[in-house]
C-alpha cells in the first residue's frame, strides 16, 4: 500500500452555487484569503516534515474553486509540495475549476507549473438550467474554457456533470451530455443532484417553490447515460465516472489488474481511485480529510479557525477538528474497503487483496450478503487470472447502497 | 371508633366535573394534609394521573372531622374515576360506602356519567348528597343545575349545594352535611370479624394491600385472616388506614375503611369483592355478596418493535396486573409482528392508558394492533366458539352464524346536535331507541350499537360533531348475529395477520380501500413489484402495486470524506435490522405503526 495522495482545499468561490454545501467561502476579504494561502503553505511543510517526505502519487487541488487562485500563488502551492513531499515523476496534479475563472493565459500557467490534469464545473450546457443552479458560467464560456484549456496543453480534461435538476426531462438531459461527448473531454464524472439539508436549493423544494426530482426518472437519466457514454468510446470504471477507452493501463495500476477485462482505463482518476482503493491520501487546508496510518481526520471548516491553528501549531494534524479523528480499526476498514472498492465498476474488490490485507476470506466472511447481491442480479464474481474479484453488475451500478449495506455488520 | 360517628362516603361525578379537587379540600379543611404536603388532585398519585388529569383508579383516604356540635367523626371518603371505562371502581366504591357525594359541574349540568353513577349509588341505597361545583366561575349556573337536578334527578333543588372546590366556598357547609346527612354505618362489633375487599393495590415491600371495609366485628393487628374466594391464609405484615399515605394501626372495626397488607406476591391471590374474616371462625360467618367480575370489552395485540423486548413487555404487564384486576393477557403470535400479547381492556381509554404506562413506565415501545371485540361464531359443525381475535376467524364456509356484542348508548347532547348525532349513529348500524328531551334544550337519545363500531372512533365523532357539548355512557346489551366478514391484507400475496379486522360487510369496501392506500404510502419500494390487496375471503376488493427500487446510490464521497458516506450506509443498514420481513418484503416498523394508528380512525 504504497500509494499516498494529497489533497488540498481551497475554500473559495466567487458567488455560492445554490445546491452547494461544501465547504467554501465567498473570496470577499483578500488579507484572509492571503493569509489561508501562507498557513496552507506551512502546513504541507510541516506534514511533509512529521510523515518524513513520503512519495506522492497525486495532487488534488479541490474546493471551493482552486481557480480562485492566481498562477503564482497555485504554483507556489505544487512547488512547496514538490520540495516537502517525494513526488513521482508521474504523479498526477488535479486541479478543480469553474470555466468562469480560466483564462488561456491562466490555463498555460498553471499547466507549465505542473497541474496536468483540469477537472471543469460544468454541470450544464443549457442556459436556464445553469441560471437555476445559479452558477457563475454560460454556456459559451464552457466551449471556450474546453479550447483553450486543449490549446494550453491539457491532455487530461475531465467535465463534471448534474443531472435530475429540477424540471429536467430525460431529452433535456441528453441533449446536455451530448454536447459533453462533442467536446471530447478525456474524462467524465456525472452525478445526480443531491439536495443537500440547509442548501437553498433543498428549502426552495420543501417549500414547493421548486419540484421535487424524481427518483424514477433520474435512474432513466442514469441508464441513459451508461448507453450514451457507452456509444461514445467512454468506459465506466466508477459509479460515476467515465474515462476514454484506451487499450493502456491507468498510472499506479496494481499488477492484478493489469491488461486483463477489468482494468481501470488509463485516463481514470488516479487521484479518486486512492479513495475507491481504499488507500492513504492527505488532506491539507480547511475541512480537508485524510486517511493515513490507520487514523481518518479532517481539519477545521472555518478557514479563519484553521488559520489560527496553522499558525501556531506544528506537526500533522495541527489545524484537525477532534471530533472527526477516527482509528480505523480492522471491521471497519474491512467495510470501508468494501464501500468503496464496489464502486469501482470495472475492477470491483479483489479477493486476493482483500485476504491479504485482512486475513479474512472476502467470499466465506460476506457469504449472506454475496448471496443476496447475487441472488438479486445485483453482484457478480469475475475471473482476473488467479484471481477473484467482487464487482457490481451494471443492474447493481443503482442499487448499490442496498448491496453494501448488506455488508455492513 | 363508636360507629356513630364514623362516615363512609365517596365523591362520583361525570368526568372532570371536581372530584378530585373536592377531595383535595376536604382533606385540607380535615387538616389531614399540611398546605406543605398540599398539591393539586394529591389523590390522582399515578403520574399518569396527573398529566394527564385524570383519575384513574379510585383512593380512599380517612380523615378526621371536628364538627359544630364538637364532636369529632371519623371521615372515610373514597375519591372515583370519572371515565366510563372505570365504572367498575366506581361500584366498589359505593358497596363500602353509606353515602356519595354527587359532584355536577355548575358550568356544564347534568352528564352521561352523572346519571350512571348516581343509578349505581341508588342501588346500593347510597345516601346522596348532590353539589354543584365550579360556582367561583363566571359561566356558572348554580340555580339551573339545581333545578335540573330537581327535575332529573329528584332530588330537591334547594338541599343542592353550591360549591367551589376551587376556592373552598361552601366546603364547610358539605362537611357539616356529611355528618347530618349520610347514615352512619351499622355494623355489629360483636359478630365476628368480616369486611369487603373493594378494591387493592400491589406495594413492593408488602405485597398485595387489600383495601377493606369493615362490617362486622374487629380485626387486631396479630390476627390470622382467611380471605374466601381463595381460600388463603395469610398473617397479615400490617394492618392500617389511608392518611392518605398507609398508616399502621392497632385494629379495625366495624363501620371502619381501611387496608390489610397481606403480604402476597400475586394479585390473583387477592380477589377484589371478596370477604376476608379471621382464621379461627371462618366456618362460622358468611360471605358477603361480591361483584360482578369485570369483563373486557376490547382486546388488542401487543408486541415489543424490538424482539428482545418480550420478556421486558411479559414482565411489565405482570408488574401492572399487580395494580390492575382487570387487565388481563395471554402471549400470542403473529408472523407480520413476532412474540407479544393479547390483551383485554375495558375500553379505549383503558388501552390507550396501559399503552401509555408501558412505554413510559417501563420504557417500551409497542405495536399496538387494532382493537377488536368478542365475537361468538356458531360453526357450520354445531360448534361455538369465541375470538377476539381476528386471524382466529374461521374460513367463511365453516361459520354458519358471527355474532357481535351491542351496546346500549345513552347520549346527553344540546337539541342543536341530534342531527349530527343521528347521523353518526346510523352510519355506523345503530338503532335509536328512544329520544327524549331532558328540558328545551337538552336531549337524551339512546341507540342500540355494535361495540366494534363504537370503538372505531365514535367518541371522538361524537365530541367533535357537537362541539364538545355531548356526553355518553354505555352498558352491554346483547349479542346479534351480522353479516360479518374477515377483510384481509395481503402483501406480495401474503396475508398480513396483524393487519386483519373484522368488519361489517359493507364496510369492507371503504375500509379494505383505505388500508390499502395507506400501505402503498407506507411501504418503502423493494426489489420487486410488490402488490398490495384487500380481500374478503378469496374476492381482492381494492389493490395497489409498489414500484420496484430503481435507485439507491450516494454520490462520490468529496474530497474523501467517507466518514459521511459510512455514516449514511451505516443508518440505512440500522434501519434495515429495524425492517420486519413480510414474506420477501421488507417493512419498517412504522410503517405498521402507522397503518394501524391510522386504521383505528
Ligand atoms: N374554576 C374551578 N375549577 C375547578 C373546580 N373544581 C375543579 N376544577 C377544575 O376542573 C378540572 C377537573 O378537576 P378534577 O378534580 O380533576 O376532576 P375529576 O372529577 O376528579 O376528574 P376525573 O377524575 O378525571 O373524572 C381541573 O382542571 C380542576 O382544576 C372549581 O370549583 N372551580
Ligand atoms: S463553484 Fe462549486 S464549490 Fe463553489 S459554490 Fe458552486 S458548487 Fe459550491
Ligand atoms: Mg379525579
Amino acid at each position: 500500500m504504497t500509494a499516498l495522495g494529497l489533497y488540498i482545499h481551497i475554500p473559495w468561490c466567487p458567488t455560492r452555487c445554490i445546491y452547494c454545501d461544501f465547504n467554501t467561502y465567498i473570496e470577499a476579504n483578500q488579507s484572509l484569503k492571503e493569509r489561508y494561502h501562507v498557513a496552507l503553505l506551512k502546513e504541507i511543510r510541516e506534514t511533509g516534515i512529521a510523515t518524513g517526505h513520503p512519495p506522492l502519487n497525486t495532487i488534488f487541488l479541490g474546493g471551493g474553486t482552486p481557480t480562485t487562485l492566481n498562477p503564482n500563488q497555485m504554483l507556489e502551492i505544487i512547488d512547496t509540495v514538490a520540495e516537502s513531499f517525494t513526488l513521482h515523476a508521474e504523479a498526477e496534479i488535479t486541479t478543480e475549476s469553474n470555466p468562469a475563472t480560466l483564462s488561456l493565459d491562466y490555463l498555460r500557467a498553471i499547466r507549465r507549473g505542473g497541474i496536468n490534469r483540469l477537472s471543469m464545473g460544468v454541470q450544464s450546457f443549457r442556459q436556464e438550467e445553469l441560471s437555476l443552479l445559479s452558477r457563475l458560467h454560460d454556456v459559451p464560456t464552457v466551449h471556450h474554457a474546453v479550447e483553450w484549456a486543449r490549446q494550453a496543453e491539457f491532455d487530461n480534461l475531465s467535465l463534471d456533470l448534474i443531472f435530475n435538476l429540477p424540471y429536467q426531462t430525460l431529452s433535456q438531459w441528453e441533449y446536455n451530455l451530448q454536447q459533453a461527448i462533442n467536446l471530447n473531454p478525456d474524462h467524465l464524472s456525472i452525478y445526480s443532484l443531491i439536495l443537500e439539508a440547509g442548501t437553498p436549493m433543498q428549502r426552495q423544494v420543501t417549500q414547493g417553490q421548486l419540484p421535487q426530482p424524481d427518483d424514477d426518472v433520474s435512474a432513466d437519466m442514469y441508464e441513459a447515460t451508461m448507453t450514451m457514454l457507452a456509444e461514445s468510446g467512454f468506459e465506466q470504471y466508477e459509479i460515476s465516472n467515465w474515462a476514454k477507452r484506451d487499450i493502456g493501463n491507468a498510472s499506479f495500476q496494481p499488477a492484478s489488474v493489469r491488461r486483463t477485462e477489468v482494468s481501470t482505463p488509463k485516463l481514470a482518476s488516479a487521484h479518486n481511485l486512492i479513495y475507491w482503493r481504499n488507500q492513504s491520501y492527505l488532506g491539507l487546508g480547511a475541512g480537508a480529510f485524510g486517511t493515513y496510518n490507520q487514523v481518518r481526520r479532517a481539519n477545521l471548516k472555518r478557514p479563519h479557525d484553521y488559520i489560527k491553528r496553522i499558525e501556531t501549531g506544528t506537526g500533522l494534524g495541527m489545524a484537525q477538528d477532534e471530533k472527526t479523528v477516527e482509528a480505523i480499526d480492522r471491521p471497519t476498514a474491512m467495510m470501508e474497503h468494501i464501500m468503496l472498492g464496489l464502486r469501482l465498476t470495472k475492477e470491483g474488490v479483489s479477493a486476493t487483496e482483500f485476504e491479504t490485507r485482512f486475513e479474512v476470506n472476502l467470499a466465506d466472511h460476506y457469504q449472506t450478503a454475496i448471496d443476496y447481491g447475487r441472488s438479486n442480479g445485483l453482484l457478480e464474481w469475475i475471473e482476473a487470472g488467479d484471481d477473484q474479484r467482487l464487482r457490481l453488475t451494471p443492474s447493481g451500478y443503482l442499487l448499490a447502497n442496498r448491496v453494501i449495506v448488506q455488508f455492513i455488520e | 371508633m363508636n360507629q356513630e360517628k364514623i362516615r363512609n362516603f365517596c365523591i362520583i361525578a361525570h368526568i372532570d366535573h371536581g372530584k378530585s379537587t373536592l377531595a383535595d379540600r376536604l382533606l385540607q379543611s380535615t387538616g389531614t394534609i399540611s398546605e406543605r404536603e398540599m398539591q393539586a388532585q394529591v389523590l390522582d398519585s399515578m403520574d399518569l394521573e396527573r398529566e394527564k388529569g385524570v383519575t384513574i383508579k379510585a383512593s380512599a383516604v380517612r380523615m378526621g372531622y371536628t364538627a359544630q356540635n364538637g364532636e369529632t367523626y371519623q371521615f372515610n371518603l373514597i375519591d372515583t374515576p370519572g371515565h366510563v371505562d372505570f365504572t367498575y371502581e366506581v361500584s366498589r366504591a359505593i358497596a363500602a360506602c353509606e353515602g356519595a357525594i354527587l359532584v355536577v359541574d355548575a358550568t356544564q349540568g347534568i352528564e352521561a356519567q352523572t346519571l350512571a353513577n348516581l343509578y349505581l349509588a341508588l342501588d346500593y341505597n347510597l345516601e346522596i348528597i348532590a353539589v354543584v361545583n365550579k360556582v367561583d366561575l363566571q359561566s356558572a349556573q348554580p340555580d339551573d343545575v339545581a333545578q335540573e337536578i330537581e327535575d332529573l334527578i329528584g332530588l330537591d333543588a334547594i338541599d343542592v349545594l353550591p360549591v367551589s372546590a376551587k376556592t373552598g366556598i361552601g366546603v364547610e357547609t358539605l362537611l357539616e352535611a356529611v355528618v347530618e346527612r349520610v347514615p352512619p354505618p351499622q355494623g355489629n362489633l360483636d359478630e365476628p370479624f368480616r369486611a369487603l375487599i373493594f378494591d387493592s393495590h400491589y406495594d413492593a415491600y408488602k405485597g398485595v394491600i387489600a383495601y377493606v371495609r369493615v362490617m362486622d366485628g374487629q380485626l387486631g393487628k396479630q390476627d390470622m385472616v382467611h380471605l374466601f374466594a381463595t381460600e388463603r391464609t395469610v398473617e397479615p405484615l400490617e394492618i392500617g388506614v389511608f392518611r392518605p399515605m398507609m398508616k399502621s394501626t392497632d385494629s379495625l372495626q366495624a363501620g371502619e375503611v381501611g387496608y390489610i397488607a397481606t403480604g402476597l406476591k400475586t394479585i390473583r391471590d387477592v380477589r377484589v369483592g371478596d370477604t376476608v374474616a379471621l382464621d379461627n371462625n371462618k366456618d362460622a360467618i358468611e360471605s358477603l355478596a361480591g361483584y360482578e367480575p369485570v369483563k373486557p370489552m376490547v382486546y388488542a395485540g401487543f408486541y415489543p418493535t424490538e424482539a428482545e423486548d418480550y420478556k421486558l413487555l411479559k414482565d411489565a404487564l405482570e408488574k401492572l396486573q399487580l395494580n390492575d384486576a382487570s387487565l388481563i393477557y395471554e402471549p400470542e403470535t403473529s408472523q407480520a409482528l413476532g412474540f407479544g400479547f393479547r390483551v383485554g381492556f375495558l375500553g379505549l381509554f383503558h388501552m390507550e392508558i396501559i399503552q401509555e404506562r408501558l412505554e413510559r413506565e417501563y420504557d417500551l415501545d409497542l405495536l399496538a394492533t387494532a382493537p377488536s371485540v368478542e365475537y361468538q361464531i356458531l360453526k357450520t359443525d354445531g360448534e361455538k366458539i369465541i375470538i377476539d381475535n381476528p386471524a382466529d376467524m374461521p374460513e367463511p364456509t365453516y361459520i354458519d352464524t358471527i355474532s357481535e356484542p351491542w351496546m346500549h348508548l345513552s347520549v346527553y347532547t344540546p337539541a342543536d346536535y341530534i342531527g349530527g348525532v343521528m347521523e353518526i349513529s346510523t352510519r355506523r348500524r345503530g338503532e335509536m331507541i328512544k329520544m327524549e328531551y331532558l328540558d328545551e334544550t337538552r336531549v337524551l337519545i339512546e341507540f342500540n350499537l355494535p361495540l366494534s363500531e363504537m370503538i372505531i372512533d365514535y367518541y371522538d365523532n361524537l365530541k367533535s360533531i357537537t362541539k364538545g357539548y355531548a356526553s355518553m355512557d354505555y352498558k352491554f346489551g346483547d349479542y346479534r348475529a351480522s353479516d360479518l366478514v374477515k377483510l384481509e391484507v395481503l402483501v406480495n400475496k401474503e396475508p398480513v395477520d396483524a393487519l386483519s379486522v373484522i368488519v361489517h360487510r359493507e364496510q369492507s369496501y371503504p375500509r379494505g380501500q383505505k388500508l390499502v392506500s395507506r400501505l402503498k404510502k407506507v411501504i418503502p419500494r423493494q426489489m420487486f413489484v410488490v402488490p398490495i390487496q384487500a380481500a374478503v375471503g378469496k374476492k381482492v376488493i381494492s389493490r395497489a402495486n409498489i414500484k420496484a427500487y430503481r435507485k439507491d446510490v450516494t454520490a462520490k464521497c468529496y474530497g474523501g470524506d467517507i466518514s459521511r458516506k459510512k455514516k449514511l450506509l451505516q443508518n440505512q443498514a440500522k434501519a434495515k435490522k429495524r425492517m420486519k420481513m413480510l414474506g420477501k418484503v421488507e417493512v419498517p416498523q412504522e410503517a405498521f405503526m402507522t397503518v394501524l394508528r391510522l386504521s383505528e380512525e
